[in-house]
């Protein structure tokens, strides 16, 4: 009953944001709307695969260069973001074959090495638009209506994470869902039980990458224009961070992980950026407690935030 | 008709010492075979060989006609082999309910997409699912603890959730590894009787158990390892009076 309420609260307020929010504070919302839709796929990933991924920022990036390029090239808008999420998906499963076999800190490795080629390769590539990037991506058209005002995006993010979040509770509710989460705690039982736990973790791993390039999509067309440097490392970590810091293996910990990150980010850049500060400082802010805040969900809340707060609602 | 399953030369050894050599093993359909032998003998070794958590070096796996020692453990989950591990093999995190409806994954096909359009069929499967789950349950006595976390189950009551597991997965042949150990004697005897009733209904079984009185009671036939080899094999009766059994097993557990 109580978490109904909750949902419901956070829905009203989602809804009612976009309108009272200015226009940096609307900025915000859409990026934090973004890192939630990513979130809640690799906190699945993460939770139920057990794999961590320190490339996930690389789908993003697959996904906005998929409708960014699609559009450029003529592609009818709705279709290049349609297609976003099916390239990263398809991209994930191709290079998953592969990776999935590593385990742990290999993993990790790999997505961070695949990321950092996807980088390299953006930028030398001329028809993706090189070290400067694409240019003049139309705004996204709806039924003939272009969305052109931050609050259309607003709540186009709102519908992209509804959808994104609604996928992942039917599908942690199923038999596929129970499968996953099997296989995160015993492999060698799931696989007893015919849980195809190498078919499943890829599935998860591309079902992430979807949700990764569903976000990057919107991104393209809310922006209007994409660089390698939209894409950078430190983008993935965050995510890493948003996915432990608000709870694996939950549905809901992936946005209030993502919210809670990125309102904590603001403050940071607004000490950042103050007269006297360093120009390095908002980076190296960053990364100084994107660290520590792993270090304390580790220590403290090796489950995150919604498990915590649900546990402690129980008892 | 040929065996359920037949088991030709298998061989599997860990860093150069043989846990499994050279086993030989027919069991017929419907019978209740013990496998027995010292701690060490390679039992749960044979078991991990024929359920798939572990691949031989050699030898083959026959199951019911099919050659399945290469097939990865799920496929022969969906091909009927049902595995109760000798350890507390269960999904921590999970209700016992929600353990119990892993189980019948291999018996079960919605998917992705089904799930997440909430498709009628799948949300027929799914009572289905949970209708069965409940059976298994009330099966193995476990019902009062279904909506428990099994984190919070003794561990021979986890054991008997991996039974409720397996069973959810209709096997033809299971396999099932020191299933009453940690379990008082009056749960011992449930156990036993639950067995009884398993063969009763057509179940292939294959047991692992150190209580020698309870495999005498309930084997068809047993068959002793010892070193990774098989050293006997015969009736309850006749393998108790082999001295080899005596000397290897028997003796052991005198001695200890
Ligand atoms: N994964 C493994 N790695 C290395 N050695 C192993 C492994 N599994 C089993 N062994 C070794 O293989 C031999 C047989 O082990 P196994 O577990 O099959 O015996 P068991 O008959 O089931 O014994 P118990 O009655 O104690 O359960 C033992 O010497 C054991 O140490
Ligand atoms: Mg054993």
């Amino acid at each position: 009953m109580r978490t109904t309420a909750l949902v419901l609260a956070a829905a009203a307020a989602a809804l009612a944001l976009p309108v009272v929010l200015d226009g940096r504070q609307l900025g915000i919302y859409v990026l934090a709307g973004l890192a939630a839709m990513v979130t809640v796929g690799l906190a699945l990933l993460m939770g139920f695969a057990g794999q961590i991924s320190l490339g996930q920022a690389s789908f993003y990036a697959i996904g906005a260069y998929t409708a960014g390029l699609l559009t450029v090239n003529g592609v009818p808008p709705l279709l290049g973001l349609a297609a976003a999420p099916v390239l990263a998906a398809g991209f994930a499963a191709v290079v998953g074959i592969g990776l999935l076999r590593l385990r742990g800190h290999y993993l990790a490795f790999a997505t961070l090495a695949m990321q950092l080629i996807l980088l390299s390769v953006l930028a030398q590539s001329e028809w993706a638009g090189g070290a400067i990037g694409l240019q003049g991506i139309p705004r996204l058209s709806v039924g003939g209506i272009e969305l052109d005002e931050d609050v259309h995006y607003a709540y186009l993010v709102l519908a992209g994470l509804t959808g994104t979040l609604l996928v992942a509770r039917n599908l942690v509710a199923s038999r596929v869902g129970r499968g996953l989460r099997a296989l995160a705690t015993s492999e060698v039982a799931a696989g007893a039980s015919g849980v195809p736990v190498g078919r499943y973790r890829l599935g998860v791993f591309a079902l992430s990458a979807a949700f990764a390039g569903l976000a990057g999509g919107i991104y393209a067309f809310y922006l209007g224009y994409l660089g390698p440097g939209s894409f950078p490392v430190l983008l993935s970590v965050e995510y890493v961070v948003m996915a432990v810091v608000g709870g694996l293996g939950t549905v809901s910990g992936g946005v209030v992980g993502a919210v809670a990150i990125v309102l904590l980010v603001q403050v940071l850049n607004d000490i950042g950026t103050r007269p006297g500060m360093p120009s390095y400082a908002p980076s190296v802010l960053s990364y100084a407690v994107y660290g520590l805040l792993l270090v304390i969900a580790v220590l403290y809340l090796p489950r995150g935030l919604v498990p915590a707060l649900s546990r402690r609602d129980r008892s | 008709m040929h065996p359920l399953l037949r088991v030709n030369g298998l061989r599997r050894s860990f860093d150069g010492v043989f846990a499994v050599r050279e086993v030989d093993l027919e069991v017929p359909r419907g019978e209740l075979r013990a496998v027995i032998g010292p701690n060490g003998a390679g039992k749960s070794t044979l078991f991990n060989l024929i359920g798939g958590q572990l691949r031989p070096d050699g030898g083959e796996v026959v199951y019911d006609g099919d050659r399945i020692d290469r097939w990865p453990s799920h496929r022969r989950a969906r091909a009927g082999i049902g595995v109760v591990f000798q350890g507390a093999r269960v999904f921590r995190g999970m209700t016992v309910l929600e353990n119990v409806m892993v189980g019948a994954h291999g018996v079960t096909r919605s998917g992705f997409l089904g799930a997440v359009t909430r498709a009628p069929r799948h949300r027929r499967e799914e009572r289905e699912i949970l209708g069965t789950a409940r059976e298994c349950l009330a099966r193995t006595g476990l019902s009062a603890w279904a909506d428990r976390a099994v984190d919070a189950l003794p561990l021979g009551q986890q054991r008997g959730v991996q039974l409720a597991r397996a069973l959810c997965g209709r096997p033809r042949l299971l396999l099932l590894d020191e299933p009453a150990s940690g379990l008082r004697a009056a749960e011992r005897a449930e156990l036993a009787a639950l067995v009884e009733n398993l063969r009763t209904d057509g179940l292939t079984v294959l047991l692992v158990e150190h209580d020698v009185a309870f495999v005498s009671r309930l084997a068809d036939r047993v068959t002793v390892l010892d070193l990774g080899q098989v050293i006997a094999e015969g009736t309850p009766t006749q393998v108790r009076a082999d001295e080899r059994v005596i000397a290897a097993y028997l003796g052991a557990e005198v001695s200890a």
